[in-house]
């Protein structure tokens, strides 16, 4: 082994990973820090929606390739009231809410990322640095954004669910 | 050199203006299965194929756009996922084209259900 | 991580348990060490690092210098969470119900030895952003015949960032950072965010071009981790996603640098005026006197 891989080896020795950093929001503990929490959910909640989506696209398309490949010897609009009929059991129920929970939150939170990451608002402005040493952006309004958006968030999921199981 | 150097902006770009378009057309999308909308009483009658083939009819070009921008929103935001996971090259150029391939793929795929949607 | 202002007044517990992770790098080992430490009040965790050293164990590595929270040498992970240890009071993370306390190098750095941690990939970081003052007329630079103009308000937008101490704290509880060995780092994308803030400075198409890489400022997600852990409130959060802004604005075109002119030049200093023969000191102070009877300030003994 070179040094220079030795050195490389021992440095991913101690690095956390993608796969600890993206699943888990307490790998560091840190105090007063819920954007991780955001960030790991965010994450988590965007894979939900891109596994989901990507099976709506051949879903919705249904009435279509079912011309070509029926299934069980329905095609056409009857392809679609049979896989409709599949949906309505009890888990695929659950999936969709699960799906409509990911897709209000990732929503919700991506607003708030559009408007810090790209307007660069609601971050805060640099002051004169004081003991106890708070970092001004962790009290900006980007802070108050993000609490509001997970009530609003968990308030239309409860909604959801009322629309999906009522 | 610069090319690349202007891409990584580009590429997050298009990822915020495919966001504000997901915010309008996701919002009317999610607003097509609230029944009282239309004067029926429960989801599952939202997703009659009566009333989805009325949908496709009304506002099909809307429903094609949210799909092709929420796919290129979903499978841009993986390659960056993926490039943060393992760096290197071959790796990204691989990555690269497998994105390409995939919204392709599922791009026509949603452009053939408005085209070639059959009548009810 | 904000100063727990409190903590200094409280007692730690009596003994502390010390669990400390440790490296060999001679036989590669990596393995936990627990120690007994007796407390006093006002003790911090770096305080307990020495004394460990001192009475009980000389082979553990620590770096420290200044032990005030100013040299950024003392970075360690303590309890999960990066701390400069000599800022951190041991009552601040032991109780009495769980005197027991954790202490492992820096995550996202390669360790050198027990908590010694390597940095010259952070240090490297810093450096590729250019971390000076850029200016279009160099011949100014070099030899400056005048100021630089510049307001209290326009040094408040970079004073925040350049209490910086580069201890790596940031750079260590990053999620990005921590997949993406490349990513420059809140640090680095910090610094630049400062220079390109400062109106002094004409460098920010260099600086744009820089972070606006595959592994620049686009990695960042905004977990804002780095400004929950920086112990001089740094924010380099906020300072990413408004260098993002900016550079959004730039790249869209709407980008305008604030940039400050030179002043001329102060006055040359002239002669300096002697004393007129009639100035006199203080009444009722007579310099003679003094020379003839010096003044013995007598201090108190020890
Ligand atoms: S920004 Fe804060 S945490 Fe990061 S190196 Fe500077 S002082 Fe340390
Ligand atoms: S805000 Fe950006 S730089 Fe800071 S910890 Fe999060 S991802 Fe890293
Ligand atoms: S020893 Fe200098 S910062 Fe802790």
């Amino acid at each position: 082994m070179s040094d220079d891989e030795k050195f490389r080896s021992l440095e991913m020795e101690n690095r956390q990973g993608f796969w600890k950093a993206s699943l888990n929001p307490w790998l560091i503990r840190a105090k007063n820090n819920p954007e991780r929490v955001a960030f790991v959910l965010h994450r988590v909640t965007g894979f939900i929606i891109i596994a989901f989506l990507l099976a709506h696209i051949l879903e919705t398309d249904s009435p279509v390739w079912s011309q070509y490949a029926p299934i069980n010897g329905l095609s056409g609009w009857a392809a679609w009231t049979y896989i409709m009929g599949i949906e309505s059991a009890w888990w695929a129920r659950l999936g969709e809410w699960i799906v409509a929970g990911a897709v209000l939150f990732h929503a919700l939170n991506g607003f708030r990322l559009l408007l810090t990451e790209f307007f660069g608002l609601g971050i805060g402005k640099p002051v004169e640095p004081k003991p106890p040493y708070e970092a001004p952006t962790l009290n900006a309004p980007q802070r108050t954004w993000l609490y509001i958006e997970f009530v609003v968030a968990l308030v239309l999921w409860a909604f959801s669910a009322f629309l999906i199981f009522g | 050199m610069i090319e690349m150097e202007n891409k990584a902006s580009n590429i997050q770009i298009w990822q915020y203006i495919t966001a504000i378009l997901l915010i309008f057309l996701l919002g009317y999308h999610l607003l097509q299965r609230v029944p009282w909308l239309f004067n029926v009483s429960t989801f599952d009658q939202t997703l009659t194929s009566a009333f989805v083939y009325n949908q496709y009819k009304e506002a099909g070009w809307a429903l094609l756009l949210l799909a092709w921008v929420a796919l290129f929103h979903g499978l841009n935001g993986v390659r960056g996922m993926l490039f943060e996971l393992h760096q290197g090259k071959t790796y990204n150029t691989i990555i690269n084209v497998l994105f390409w391939l995939v919204f392709i793929v599922f791009a026509a795929i949603a452009a053939l259900t408005i085209v070639k949607l059959p009548a009810y | 991580m904000a100063l727990d202002i409190e903590a200094a007044t409280k007692l730690p517990p009596k003994v502390i348990t010390v669990r400390v992770r440790r490296y060999n790098p001679e036989t590669k080992k990596i393995w936990w060490q627990e120690y007994k430490v007796e407390t006093h009040k006002g003790m911090t965790m770096l305080d307990v690092l020495l004394d460990i050293k001192e009475n009980t164990d000389h082979t553990l590595a620590v770096r420290y210098s200044c032990r005030m929270g100013l040299c950024g040498s003392c970075g360690v992970n303590i309890n999960g969470t990066p701390m400069l240890a000599c800022q951190t009071q041991v009552s601040q993370v032991t109780s009495n119900a769980r005197p027991v306390v954790t202490v492992e190098p820096l995550p996202n750095f390669p360790v050198v030895k027990d908590l010694m941690t390597e940095f010259s990939d952070f240090f490297n970081k810093h450096r590729s952003v250019k971390p000076y003052l850029i200016r279009k007329d160099t011949e100014e630079q070099e030899n400056p015949k005048g100021h630089l103009k510049m307001n209290p308000e326009e040094f408040i937008d970079i004073l925040q960032f350049s209490n910086c101490i580069f201890c790596g704290l940031c750079y260590s509880s990053c999620p990005v950072v921590a997949a993406d060995p490349e990513y420059l780092g809140p640090q680095a994308l910090m610094y630049t965010f400062r220079f390109i803030n400062d109106v002094r400075d004409e460098g920010h198409k260099e600086r744009f071009a820089i972070v606006d890489s595959e592994h620049g400022c686009h990695r960042c997600h905004f977990a804002a981790t780095c400004s929950a852990v920086c112990p001089k409130a740094v924010d380099p959060a906020g300072a990413i996603q408004g260098l993002r802004s900016k550079l959004f604005k730039y790249r869209l075109g709407f980008f305008k640098k604030k940039s400050s002119e030179v002043l001329s030049a102060p006055p040359e200093k002239g002669e300096r005026v002697p004393l007129p023969p009639e100035a006199t000191t203080l009444p009722g102070v007579d310099l003679k006197q003094f020379e003839k009877e010096p003044v013995v300030i007598k201090l108190p003994k020890e």
